[in-house]
């Protein structure tokens, strides 16, 4: 039997930080994500896509976030089964009582603990989650479920297999065991953003969207052929448009940068790629001047998203930028005043040193005009 | 490189209506002498209009050109050399406005002629409405105006940085040149993006900033909205929890059969009390019954004891009595006795009593009757006695007051005096004779004596004579006829033919009211009171007492009772009853007290009796009920049934102790109380939960909490944006300030070189001073005698000097670098006394050596002696007829 194991959709993330086109690309992209889903479950033959929670990024998203969300799913043949996660945990008069009174018969949405029967023999054991945070096992009643006839039992769940968050957080914590533990033949999990193998019946399959700079790889989703006594197939299919990259680049000249962009962009599909780039090292201020230039002027523009951090890409200006300034007079004396805060640091000589960095830009620009 | 200003003329220019020339400018000191009002100022205002003004602007100063009240075009003409080169200006303003510059590059027009001019002076484009110096170079400073030195200012800009330039290599350092101003121009541009020049934020910074206080006010109020209704959310599944509770307790089992045992157990208690009521019914029966036999034993006792105690007493009160009773007889008879006599006596003394007031009575009528008598005897003397009075009255009533008879008199005096009045005045005629045939007034004239009072013709035969009295017996009648007239009056009011009457009147009058009195006491006297009649005293009484007697009745002759007689006899009759009535109430007394011991043993005895026969009755009648005959026996059956009606009661109550059912009731009450406040909480719970899922499906729908994380991240990026914008506006912030700092320390290095040469004139002036010198080369200060002076402090004099001085050291400075340079002083150091005048200009005849220097005064004394080129104001011939008019 296939199967499409998904989760953390995160429906409705506002995004706040990017600008509005950007926003709006990231957010589509989430929606555009179940399509992707429900293709590849039909080229897979798979008949379900089981979600273990945080289909919603909030417990109250907008109407449109809801609509939008079940009518792309209804769009597809297969059956949807959904369930309550940390952030859309399940409550009475809440978020699922408005999802259950706009969905179609092929929308499941599994708000109790109770397994069910998705087709002859094979159960779904479900887990939802009805607070945020649960300081007990969520899958503990699975020993205890009743599945008579059972030819298949599946577990679906939203929690930590261990603390992710290295924050010694142990909310929603689920045995890592229970697979084996409550005979299941698998144990779909969401909560973690990546796909993630705890062994081989239990899995996480990650988000189908990127939604953070976390990790490089593109959300995904895990097809699932689970056979009785056999363990299961699990494969991940590629289902996430934008992908966000982390870089950390050390850079001491201009020609370093260009070779790591080089590089990069070489490997990217640029256009759909969001980046955190950590820019470090030591140049001359025209270097830096040179490679701040060529970020934002240049590479900004090719990625769908740059965020720069040059904050550690010391400038430090040489002599010949100073003797040119020193030769204006007042500039020079003013280089020199603030490169003695520079030199004195504290909190000024951050300060000081981007001063210095638009005194060289402006002069230098003057030069060239 | 030198300036020569060589010739001038101006047309049509403020004072200069006619053309005014100026001519033969030599390269040194030249000297234009000429008293006020002529035109020096004017003649420094034309120049500067001629190299400095643009000629097609029409502002307040161009305006000022023209002379006052004409419609001229300004003109102005310049010859000078520059460096030995010939250079010529001609401008035209206001009308037909026009430049023309002639020099060794051949003629220049318009916008052309003007650059090249400020390219040859270094100016630049004034813009300014009444003339900028500071845009007119080098000699914006030197050619000095009227009262223009009069304090130290710093130079311009221009001079400023000219003078910097000429210094840079001197002092080791560059001021920034166009390089560094383009730099600071652009930073400044972008400091007024963030800061205001006072540096207050603006602009982007208080735009990030505000679009931070928005966001964050945003994503307070998407999370409050959260908040409450995650509250909501909150109240929904606590309301649901309690009705959970609430409706377990309805359902509890335990309660309900709690409830059910209470029944039963309350039904045991209501038998148990039941009996117990019987118990008590039936103990109190029993002994009622007991109690009754008791008592009848009781009474039964008490009874005999009764009868014995009765029969007692009464044998004791018989006893008693009997000695009592022995003669009540005696004292009886002897109270008859004296009562009899006591009778008697009372009998006579009663008829005593009435012989003796008839007696009274009988003397009381004949008094009365002789009084009676003598009244009426009385009242007749009293009618005469009236009848006289009142005749008496009518004679005294017509006395003639006093007052009266005086006037009587008086007229009666009058008559007499009147009467002796004429009779001196009258003519007495004395007939004798025969009288027959005298005649007086025509009627027979008697003989004898004749008065005549008045004219009397006296016929005797034929002879008449007119006797004529004198004219006052006319008047004497007269008066004499009044007096009596009035007299007649008087005597006839009173009813009396004269005097005499009168006066006879009046004592017959006296004598009458004499009279009177003597009868008024005489009716007194017949009047008296009578107490036996009742009459009292007074005619008027007696009178009234008269007439109501009826007409004498005849009476029967009565002879006076003897009252001694009579009064003796009640005497004795009272000596009788006194001992007798004594008598009496003694034996009452008597009786009375024998009555009063007997009394108490009469009652003992009767009491006794009575009791005697109640005690035997009450025996007869107990001892005749029926139940008396086994009274011990039923007595002790009674006790015993008593006894164990007890022993019942005792366990019965035991029993209803046990089950009591008031606490069985407060416990049924209690369960029920609780399911009755179950079932309400349910109610309510119900109405809650309904309204909270009313609100939660309404705001839930709304999208809150997407709408939260949202705004929390949009007030997080406005916080960031925020953050980025303040780096950038505190980065041009610190940059602009460095700059200046550093400008300003630059600056402060020129001073130095500039301080030196000007020393080298002040030397002169003030031995041994020092100067310092501001950043934009402004003289400050001295310093003499280690005492810092501002030069705003100093004296005027001093401060004109200290100007003149600094200029010609600029001048100096300027020379060294080549460029044009002339001194133009319009009446100069006016306050200076004689050696610092000397002193000053001697320092303008050497600066003369190298550059030209036009001195305009007014002073032909001062400035007399001092060698140099004289010149004067051309003027046309038309102004010279007019000058030579003065």
């Amino acid at each position: 039997m296939k199967f499409i194991h998904s989760a953390d959709w995160q429906l409705g993330k506002p995004f706040g930080r990017f600008d509005p086109d950007i926003r709006a690309a990231l957010s589509e992209a989430r929606f555009d994500a179940i399509d992707a889903m429900g293709r590849a479950a039909a080229e897979h033959g798979a008949a379900h896509v089981v979600v273990a929670g945080d289909v919603f990024d909030t417990e109250g998203p907008e109407d449109r976030t809801i609509v939008q969300a079940l009518s792309r799913m209804e769009r597809h043949a297969c059956r949807w089964w959904l369930l309550p996660g940390n952030h859309d945990f399940a409550r009475n008069g809440g978020l699922w009582d408005r999802v259950r009174a706009r969905a179609g018969s092929r929308i499941v949405v599994l708000t109790e603990p109770e397994p069910v029967e998705m087709e002859e023999g094979v159960w779904l054991l479900p887990a939802p989650l009805t607070y945020r945070h649960h300081l007990d096992d969520p899958t503990h009643q699975f020993d205890s479920m009743e599945t008579p006839g059972a030819r298949l039992r599946i577990g679906l769940a939203h929690g930590s297999i261990r603390d992710f968050g290295s924050r010694g957080e142990t909310n929603n914590q689920i045995a890592a065991d229970r697979a084996r533990r409550s005979g299941l033949d698998y144990l779909a999990l969401g909560d973690w953003h990546g796909v993630l193998r705890v062994d081989d019946r239990t899995w996480y399959a990650g988000t189908p969207e990127a939604d953070r700079f976390q990790r490089d790889d593109p959300g995904s989703v895990l097809l699932v052929d689970v056979a009785e006594g056999a363990g299961p197939l699990v494969t991940p299919i590629r289902t996430g448009r934008f992908q966000w990259l982390m870089r950390d680049w050390t850079v001491n000249d201009v020609a370093a940068f260009d070779a790591d962009c080089a590089a990069l962009l070489g490997d990217i599909d640029a256009p759909n790629t969001l980046l955190q780039l950590l820019l470090a090292g030591i140049t001359d201020l025209t270097d830096r001047v040179a490679i701040l230039g060529k970020a934002e002027h240049d590479l900004c523009h090719r990625l769908r998203f740059l965020d720069l951090r040059a904050d550690d890409l010391v400038g430090r200006p040489d002599d010949d930028d100073l003797a040119a300034l020193a030769a204006e007079g007042t500039p020079g004396i003013a280089a020199e005043k603030l490169s003695a805060l520079i030199r004195a640091g504290g909190p000024d000589a951050l300060i000081a040193r981007r001063a210095l960095e638009r005194l060289l830009i402006e002069y230098s620009r003057e030069e060239q005009i | 490189m030198s300036l020569r200003i060589c010739r001038m003329t101006a047309t049509g220019f403020r004072k200069f209506r006619e053309p005014v020339s100026i001519d033969g400018l030599t390269g040194g000191l030249n000297i234009i002498i000429e008293p006020n009002e002529t035109g020096k100022s004017t003649l420094l205002e034309a120049l500067r209009a001629a190299f400095f003004v643009r000629h097609g602007t029409k502002n307040q100063l161009t305006r000022s050109y023209a002379p006052h009240g004409d419609l001229v075009a300004p003109q102005i003409l310049v010859d000078f050399e520059v460096d030995g080169a010939s250079w010529s200006v001609t401008k035209r303003f206001l009308k037909s406005m026009s430049v023309e510059v002639s020099g060794p590059d051949g003629r220049a027009q318009g916008e052309d002629a003007e650059k090249r001019l400020h390219d040859l002076l270094g100016s630049v484009k004034d813009t300014s409405s009444k003339g900028d110096l500071s845009n007119q170079g080098a000699l914006g400073l030197l050619w000095v105006g009227q009262a223009e030195a009069l304090s130290v200012t710093a130079p311009g800009q221009i001079v400023r940085d000219t003078v910097r330039s000429i210094l840079e290599a001197e002092v080791g350092a560059i001021m920034g040149g166009p390089g560094y101003r383009r730099v600071r121009d652009r930073i400044e541009e972008q400091y007024g993006v963030y800061w205001t020049q006072t540096g207050q934020r603006r602009g982007r910074l208080t735009e990030a900033q505000k679009a931070v206080e928005v966001a964050e006010g945003e994503a307070e109020e998407a999370g409050k909205r959260l908040a409450a209704l995650e509250g909501n959310f909150r109240d929904l599944e606590d309301a649901r929890t309690r009705l959970k509770l609430a409706e377990r307790e309805i359902a509890d089992e335990a309660d309900i059969q709690a409830r059910k045992a209470l029944e039963a157990e309350l039904e045991v208690a209501r038998s148990a009390a039941q009996i117990l009521t019987t118990r008590r019914a039936e103990k109190e029966a029993a002994n009622g019954v007991a109690k009754a036999l008791e008592d009848l034993q009781g009474r039964h006792r008490r009874a005999l004891e009764a009868r014995d105690a009765a029969g007692r007493a009464l044998a004791k009160a018989r006893e008693r009595r009997a000695v009592v009773a022995a003669d009540p007889g005696r004292a009886q008879e002897k109270v008859r006795q004296t009562r009899e006599a006591l009778e008697r006596a009372r009998v006579a003394q009663r008829d005593a009593r009435v012989a003796l007031d008839d007696g009274q009575k009988l003397q009381q009528l004949l008094r009365r009757r002789a009084a009676v008598a003598a009244a009426r005897l009385r009242y007749a003397e009293l009618g005469r006695l009236e009848t006289q009075y009142r005749d008496a009255g009518a004679v005294s009533g017509s006395l003639i007051a006093p007052e009266h008879m005086a006037s009587l008199e008086k007229h009666e005096r009058k008559v007499a005096e009147a009467r002796a009045r004429m009779s001196v005045g009258t003519a007495v005629i004395v007939l004798s004779g025969d009288v027959s045939g005298v005649t007086v007034d025509g009627l027979p004239m008697a003989a004898g004596e004749h008065s005549v009072t008045q004219d009397v013709t006296i016929r005797v035969g034929g002879a008449e004579f007119l006797v004529r009295p004198p004219a006052s017996v006319a008047s004497a009648e007269l008066e004499l006829a009044d007096a009596q007239r009035k007299r007649d009056l008087a005597l006839e009011t009173f009813g009396v033919a004269s005097l005499a009457e009168a006066r006879l009147r009046n004592e017959a009058a006296r004598e009458a009211a004499a009279e009177r009195r003597t009868l008024a006491a005489r009716i007194d006297a017949v009047t008296p009171a009578d107490d036996a009649i009742g009459l009292a005293a007074g005619s008027q009484a007696l009178r009234l007492f008269v007439r109501e007697l009826a007409e004498d009745d005849p009476q029967e002759e009565v002879a006076p009772p003897d009252i001694a007689a009579l009064s003796r006899t009640l005497e004795e009759a009272e000596n009788v009853f006194g001992p007798a009535d004594g008598a009496y109430n003694s034996a009452m007394e008597a009786q009375r007290r024998l009555e009063t011991d007997n009394i108490p043993l009469a009652a003992a005895e009767a009491g006794a009796e009575s009791d005697l026969s109640h005690a035997e009755a009450q025996r007869a009648e107990i001892e005749n009920l029926p139940e008396f005959a086994d009274l011990d026996v039923s007595l002790t059956e009674a006790r015993k049934r008593a006894a164990e009606a007890a022993v019942k009661l005792e366990e019965a109550m035991r029993n209803a102790t046990a089950h009591d059912p008031v606490a069985i009731a407060r416990r049924m009450t209690g369960i029920d109380d609780r399911m009755r406040l179950a079932g309400e909480t349910c109610r309510k719970l119900e109405t809650q939960i309904a309204h909270l899922r009313g609100t939660i499906e309404s705001e839930g729908g709304k999208g809150l909490a997407e709408r939260d994380a949202a705004a929390r991240e949009a007030a997080d990026a406005a916080r960031e944006a925020f953050r980025r914008v303040t780096d950038e506006a505190e980065t041009i912030r610190l940059l602009r300030n460095t700059l200046d700092e550093a400008r300003a320390e630059t600056s402060a290095r020129f001073a130095g070189p500039v301080a030196r040469r000007v020393k080298s004139y002040v030397d002169r002036l003030m031995p041994g001073c020092d100067l310092t010198f501001s950043e934009d080369l402004g003289l400050e200060g001295v310093i003499r005698g280690g005492l810092n002076e501002e030069c705003t402090s100093l004296s005027k004099g001093t401060q004109e000097q200290l100007a003149v001085l600094t200029r010609i050291a600029f001048a100096d400075i300027l020379l060294e670098q080549g460029l044009p340079v002339s001194l133009i002083l319009d009446d100069p150091l006016v306050y200076s006394d004689d050696v610092r005048l000397e002193l000053l200009i001697d320092v303008i005849c050497d600066a003369a050596k190298r550059m030209q220097v036009i001195l305009l005064t007014c002073r032909d004394r001062a400035f007399r002696h001092v060698p140099g080129n004289r010149v004067c104001f051309e003027w046309s011939q038309k102004h010279e007829d007019k000058h030579t008019q003065y």
